[in-house]
């Protein structure tokens, strides 16, 4: 039988949770609660929104920068580049 | 890929390979969330793949993302050591002052326009106390765990724990206000 968590203690870990920083054991807890409790699944969509919106807000990669970086790359792993001394 | 030279281990330059060249996009974007500054960005990372192949022979092999962040911090710490010596009492509290130092040399009207346009959220984010934003920009913007946030910024994983929480109650209030606001007119 797995322990139910209380209100209070899913809050403490909603962030984490939201995060999937938890175990698998303490995963499944909170989703149980949330799936039950209708205040704390609210406060859940509020910060699944706003972790969505936060994540559409990541600049662009630079392609032409990253292309840079390989082929930086393989100038220190083909032949000890630049500046690298062993 | 070319043969190991007599002055390189066998070995190196597929470990390499192997540890630091699938890693090249995150680094970048975090040296971007560090510097918030293009040409910074990429001289922090090609800093750090020096850094990381000179000691790529000690690395264990176990979690090449987090070695490569503990390297970039260190790396970016010396940078700034050598621009704003001054600055070096807290290397936590320095990255951040010289990031607030690179968005004050943007224009000022474009700033202000953009304040105009931007979405709420973005005006949220921006409201944010350095120190709080950064950790938002690691593991919001940039999909890193708190371990990897804590090795980017030499602060413990609860630190990180702690300031993301309140950043996300903080922007939660912002965006309230917000839609308060816009209610009322």
């Amino acid at each position: 039988m797995v322990k139910k968590l209380n209100c209070r203690e899913v809050g403490l870990r909603l962030q984490s949770y939201l995060d999937g920083e938890l175990d698998d054991a303490r995963m499944d807890q909170i989703r149980a609660h949330l799936d039950d409790c209708v205040a704390c699944g609210l406060e859940a969509d509020a910060f699944v929104k706003i972790k969505k919106d936060l994540t559409a807000q990541a600049v662009p990669a630079d392609s032409q920068a990253l292309a840079r970086l390989r082929e930086f790359s393989q100038q220190i792993a083909g032949n000890a580049g630049p500046g690298v001394s062993s | 890929m070319s043969e190991s030279t007599t002055t390189q281990p066998v070995g190196q330059d597929a470990r390499f390979q192997e540890y630091v060249v699938p890693e090249i996009d995150v680094l970048y974007r975090v040296a971007y969330s560090i510097t918030r500054n293009k040409p910074d960005a990429e001289d922090l990372v090609q800093d750090t793949m020096m850094r990381a192949y000179r000691a790529i022979e000690r690395f264990d092999g176990k979690y090449p993302r987090a070695w490569l962040l503990t390297i970039m911090r260190n790396a970016q710490v010396n940078r700034v050591r050598r621009k704003r010596p001054e600055l070096m009492h807290d290397p936590d509290e320095t990255m951040g002052r010289v990031a607030d130092e690179s968005a004050e040399g943007a224009d000022a009207e474009s700033q202000l326009m953009d304040k105009e346009f931007e979405a709420p959220i973005e005006s949220a984010l921006a409201a944010l106390p350095e120190k709080f934003r950064s950790v938002v920009d690691l593991v919001d913007l940039n999909a890193l765990s708190y371990q990897e946030a804590a090795d980017v910024l030499g602060i413990p994983v609860g630190t990180v724990m702690s300031r993301l929480h309140r950043a996300r109650r903080n922007i939660r209030t912002h965006l309230e206000a917000f839609e308060d606001e816009v209610q009322i007119w």
